[in-house]
C-alpha cells in the first residue's frame, strides 16, 4: 500500500521535474506568461510530491511496514523511535529520497522568495532546477527504489547501521551537510539563469548571494558537527583527518566561502564576474563530486558507510553537468561582456583595474587566490590516489603530512587577510591611514602572542597563530565598534541604541564580521589543541590508580550494560576532582551486516579551557583489565563553538535589509556599484 | 556566435580527464588490489585455543594439509559458505580444517557470543565445532599475522607449512576442490 503510494508520489514529481524543466525552457525564451505559470506550479507541484513521499517514508518506517524494501533493509521492531525517524538517512536509497525531499524544500522555498521579481531570470532558473530534479527524481523513480514492494515481508528487519545508532548527532550531521549539499543546486541554478538571460545585473546578484549564503550556513554547520561525531564516537580524539570523505565536504565550502566574499567586488565593482560565476558554479560541482565521492565506492574512506552501483550513473550526471557548465560559461559570458561594456558606457565608467594594493578589494583577491589554491590543492590530494593506482598501478593513500604542509601556511594566511579585509576600505587608502587602521589590530595580536607565551604555550606555530587570530579578532571587532562610537558623538544617543541602530541598517556587514568571529573560534581551538595535546595508553587492573598530567586516576571496575537494542561494556574510572567517566564498547544487536561489530565510545569531560579523554582499547575477559587512551586537548570546545557563531552571523546577514525590498524590484545594473 | 575558447578548452579538456580518472575508479577493487604477500611463504604460526578450550598449534600440524577459514558471527557471505566448508571437511578427512574467528576486540567477542541473539548463534557454533574446529582469536593477532583485512578469508597450507592459495571473500566449491587437491598432493 505504502510502496504504491510512494511510488506514485516520485514518478508524479518526476513528471512535475520534466514539465517544469521544459516549461521554464520555453517561458524563458518566448517570454510566455502562461508557460511561467505552468514552470512555477510544476516546481510547487515536485516540491509537494517529493515531501510527500519522505513522509510515507516516515511513516512506513514509523509502522515498521516490512513490504517496503527499504524499511526491510533498515528497519527494526527493536529500534527506539528517534532513530527510526533518522534512519530515513540510514542507507543509501533512504538518503536519495531525503536528497530529492529537501531539494522539494529549496525549490520551493526559491520559487515562492524570487515571486514575480525578476521575470527575466526566474524562468531559466527554474529550467536549470527542475533540469537537476530530473536526475534526483529518476534515481528515486529507478536504480535507487526505496518503495519496492516486498512479496513475502520479513517479520524483522536489521535496523540501521550501528555507527548511526551511537549518538545523538548522526540525528543532526547528515541533514545538515544535505541541506548544504543540495541548497548549492540553488545558487547554480540563478548563475545559469544570468547567463542564458544573457544579462547579469548587480539586483540579481542579491538572491544569487543570499541563496549561496543559506547552503553554505547548513555546509558549515554540518562540517563542524562531523568534526565533533569523530570526536565524540570514533576515539582518536580528533575531529579531522583529511579523509576523502570529508574532503568532499570540505571542497564546495572553501569555493563557497570564496564565492560569498568575490561576488561583493562583482556587486560593488562589477569586477570578477567570471570569476565569481565560475566559483559558484564550481561550487554545486563539487558538491556533486562530494557525493559520488560518499556514494560511489571509488574512494577508499573509513566512512564509505554506503557503497551502491547508482556510481556510473552519477558519474554521467556529473560529466554531463560539468560540460553544460562550461558551453554554457564559454558560449554565454561574452553576451554579458557586452552588456557590462554598454551599462559602463551609459554610467560613465572606465575600464578601471581593480584598485590600489591597499584596498579591501585587493585583500578579497588575495583571499580568492589563496581559497582557489587550497581548493586545488585539497582536491589533488583526495583523487592523488586514482591518479597513482591509473598510471602506475600503486596504491597509495596520502595523507596528514601532504595536507598540513600547505592547509597550515594558506590557513593562517587566510586568517591574516581576515584581519586586513575588514580593516582597509574598497577602492584605495592612503599608506598612513591604512597603517592607522592596521596599528591597533598589530597591537592587539602581539598581545595575544605575549599571552601565549607567558602562560606557557611557546611553540612558534601556535603564537603565530594566536598572533593571527588577535589581528583578525581586532579588525573585525574595530568595524562592530566604530560605526557605533561615531554615531554616539554625532547623534548624542546612548550606546545601545547606537549599536542596534547602526547594526540593524548594515545586517548583512555585521553578519559577515560575526560569521569570521566563528571561524576564528575554531582556529584558536585547532592551534591550541593541536599543539599542546598528550596523549596516552594505559594498562590498569581494578582498583589500580594511575598518574595522567596532573590527573590522578582509578580504575573503579568495569561491567556489562544491557538495552534492548545494544550491550554496552563500561569501563568505569574515577578521577580526583572530577568525578566518575565511563567510556564504552557498545555491541548492537541490529545493523545488518555491522551488527555485532564493537562500537568504542569515549568518555569526555568538556569545560571551556581543556578537554580530557578517555577511550577504551581493551577491556578483558573477566572484566579485571583494562587499556585505556587519555587524551588532554586544551580549548577543544572552541572549535564547535564555530557552528553556532557562523551560523549566527549567517542568519544576520540574511535578514533583509530594510531598504532591499525596494531596490530588488528596480535592480541596479552591476555597474553601478563602482561608485567608491 | 562568439565563444570564449580558452573556457571551453580547459573546462573541457579538465572535464574529460577528472571523469575518466573517477572512471577508472570503478575497476580497482578495495579487497583484491591489496598485493597478496602471503602465498608461497610459511604459514604464520599461531598457538590458539578452540572453544572446547584445545590448544592447536601450527607446528602439531606440520605434515597434514591444512585449511584456515578466518569468519564472524556477524559476517553474512561467511554464513553463506559454511555449508559448502562442513560438507569439504567431511569429503576430506585427511585434511585439516580450522576455522578462526576474527574480531578486534575480546570484549566484543565475549559480549556478542554470550548475550541474546547471539547465545542463539553460540549453538550453532558449537554444532559446527563438532565438524571442526574453530578457535578463537581474541585479540586478533593471527588474523594481523596472515593479513587478514576482512572476513571471510581463507588459506590452503600444504603439508610442508607453505600457503598455497589465499582467498579474499567467500570461497566457491570449484576453488576449494581445486585447492584441496593441491594441498593434498604428496
Amino acid at each position: 500500500m505504502i510502496s504504491m503510494l510512494g511510488r506514485g508520489l516520485v514518478l508524479a514529481a518526476l513528471f512535475f521535474a520534466a514539465t517544469g524543466c521544459f516549461a521554464g525552457f520555453w517561458a524563458g525564451s518566448r517570454r510566455n506568461q502562461r508557460a511561467w505559470e505552468w514552470a512555477r506550479n510544476s516546481a510547487y507541484g515536485f516540491s509537494a510530491s517529493m515531501i510527500l513521499a519522505n513522509l510515507a517514508m516516515v511513516y512506513a518506517l514509523l509502522v515498521r511496514d516490512f513490504s517496503v524494501s527499504y524499511v526491510a533493509e533498515v528497519g527494526s521492531t527493536t529500534t527506539p523511535l528517534w532513530l527510526t525517524i533518522v534512519s530515513l538517512w540510514a542507507s543509501l536509497n533512504g538518503s536519495i529520497l531525503f536528497w530529492g525531499g529537501i531539494l522539494g524544500v529549496y525549490t520551493a522555498l526559491t520559487v515562492y522568495s524570487l515571486g514575480d521579481r525578476y521575470r527575466e531570470y526566474t524562468p531559466w532558473a527554474l529550467h536549470v532546477l527542475m533540469g537537476i530534479s530530473i536526475f534526483f527524481a529518476f534515481l528515486v523513480a529507478s536504480i535507487a527504489n526505496p518503495f519496492a514492494p516486498i512479496a513475502n515481508p520479513p517479520l524483522e528487519g536489521p535496523g540501521p547501521n550501528p555507527l548511526l545508532q551511537n549518538h545523538w548527532l548522526m540525528a543532526v550531521h547528515p541533514p545538515m551537510l544535505y541541506l548544504g549539499y543540495v541548497g548549492m543546486s540553488v545558487p547554480f541554478s540563478l548563475i545559469c539563469a544570468a547567463l542564458l538571460a544573457g544579462r547579469l545585473e548587480a539586483g540579481w546578484m542579491v538572491p544569487v548571494r543570499r541563496w549561496m549564503l543559506v547552503p553554505w550556513m547548513f555546509l558549515s554547520i554540518g562540517i563542524v558537527l562531523g568534526g565533533w561525531w569523530s570526536y565524540a564516537v570514533l576515539g582518536w580524539g580528533g575531529a579531522w583527518a583529511w579523509d576523502p570523505v570529508e574532503n568532499a565536504s570540505f571542497h564546495p565550502w572553501l569555493t563557497g566561502t570564496a564565492f560569498i566574499h568575490s561576488a561583493m567586488v562583482l556587486q560593488r565593482k562589477g569586477k570578477l564576474r567570471d570569476w565569481t560565476l565560475v566559483l559558484g558554479m564550481s561550487t554545486f560541482l563539487l558538491t556533486l563530486l562530494g557525493t559520488f565521492m560518499t556514494r560511489s565506492g571509488v574512494f577508499n574512506s573509513v566512512h564509505s558507510f554506503t557503497q551502491s552501483d547508482i556510481g556510473p550513473v552519477f558519474l554521467a550526471f556529473i560529466a554531463i553537468v560539468f560540460v553544460y557548465s562550461i558551453v554554457l560559461l564559454a558560449l554565454r559570458s561574452h553576451v554579458l561582456d557586452e552588456e557590462a561594456r554598454l551599462t559602463d558606457a551609459r554610467l560613465g565608467h572606465r575600464g578601471s583595474s581593480l584598485a590600489s594594493v591597499l584596498s579591501r578589494d585587493t585583500a578579497i583577491l588575495l583571499q580568492n587566490a589563496a581559497f582557489g589554491a587550497f581548493t586545488f590543492m585539497v582536491l589533488l590530494g583526495t583523487v592523488y590516489p586514482l591518479l597513482a593506482e591509473a598510471l602506475q598501478d600503486r596504491r597509495i593513500s596520502v595523507g596528514e603530512p601532504y595536507f598540513d604542509r600547505f592547509a597550515l601556511p594558506l590557513g593562517l594566511m587566510l586568517v591574516f587577510l581576515m584581519g586586513i579585509g575588514p580593516s582597509l576600505p574598497w577602492g584605495r587608502s592612503a599608506p598612513e591611514t591604512a597603517m592607522k587602521r592596521l596599528v591597533p589590530s598589530l597591537a592587539v595580536g602581539t598581545l595575544f602572542a605575549v599571552v601565549a607565551l607567558v602562560t606557557g604555550y611557546n611553540k612558534p606555530m601556535t603564537v603565530l597563530a594566536l598572533f593571527l587570530v588577535g589581528f583578525a579578532l581586532w579588525g573585525n571587532l574595530f568595524e562592530f565598534i566604530e560605526p557605533v562610537t561615531q554615531r554616539m558623538r554625532a547623534r548624542k544617543e546612548g550606546p545601545g541604541v547606537a549599536a542596534i541602530k547602526v547594526w540593524g541598517k548594515a545586517r548583512r556587514r555585521f553578519g559577515g564580521h560575526i560569521a569570521h568571529y566563528g571561524v576564528l573560534c575554531a582556529v584558536f581551538g585547532l592551534a591550541m589543541s593541536k599543539g599542546y595535546r598528550h596523549e596516552q595508553e594505559l594498562n590498569l587492573n581494578t582498583g589500580e590508580v594511575a598518574q595522567f598530567l596532573d590527573y590522578e586516576i582509578t580504575f573503579a571496575g568495569a561491567r556489562d550494560d544491557s538495552e534492548t537494542h545494544r550491550i554496552s561494556s563500561v569501563a568505569r574510572f574515577e578521577v580526583a576532582g572530577l568525578g566518575a567517566f565511563e567510556p564504552k564498547v557498545n555491541t548492537y544487536t541490529s545493523g545488518g551486516r555491522m551488527a555485532g561489530q564493537p562500537i568504542f565510545t569515549p568518555a569526555v569531560h568538556s569545560t571551556p579551557t581543556y578537554d580530557l579523554y578517555f577511550s577504551i582499547l581493551q577491556i578483558s575477559q573477566d572484566k579485571t583489565n583494562v587499556i585505556v587512551r587519555l587524551i588532554y586537548e586544551p580549548y577543544q570546545v572552541w572549535v564547535w563553538f564555530a557552528a553556532p557563531i557562523i551560523a549566527l552571523g549567517t542568519l544576520i546577514a540574511l535578514l533583509p535589509p530594510r531598504s532591499s525590498r525596494a531596490s530588488s524590484v528596480k535592480p541596479a545594473p552591476v555597474g553601478e556599484g563602482s561608485r567608491s | 556566435m562568439k565563444v570564449k575558447w580558452p573556457i571551453l578548452i580547459v573546462g573541457l579538456g579538465g572535464t574529460a580527464a577528472l571523469i575518466a580518472l573517477l572512471a577508472t575508479g570503478f575497476s580497482a577493487n578495495i579487497n583484491t588490489a591489496v598485493t597478496d604477500v602471503i602465498t608461497g611463504k610459511q604459514a604464520p604460526a599461531f598457538e590458539l585455543v578452540d572453544l572446547q578450550g584445545r590448544t592447536w598449534s601450527v607446528e602439531e600440524l606440520e605434515g597434514k594439509p591444512v585449511f584456515i577459514n578466518f569468519w564472524s558471527t556477524w559476517c553474512g557471505p561467511c554464513k553463506m559458505e559454511h555449508p559448502m566448508l562442513l560438507q569439504a571437511a567431511k569429503a576430506y578427512p585427511d585434511v585439516q580444517f580450522l576455522g578462526i574467528i576474527y574480531n578486534d576486540a575480546a570484549a566484543a567477542v565475549d559480549v556478542q557470543l554470550r548475550r541474546p541473539p547471539y547465545n542463539r548463534l553460540m549453538s550453532e557454533l558449537e554444532s559446527a565445532a563438532i565438524e571442526y574446529p574453530n578457535l578463537s582469536d581474541p585479540d586478533g593477532r593471527t588474523a594481523l599475522r596472515y593479513g587478514v583485512v576482512g572476513v571471510p578469508e581463507s588459506f590452503f597450507v600444504d603439508r610442508t607449512g607453505l600457503v598455497t592459495y589465499k582467498q579474499v571473500g567467500p570461497l566457491n566449491a570449484d576453488t576449494a576442490k581445486r585447492e584441496l587437491a593441491r594441498i593434498r598432493k604428496q
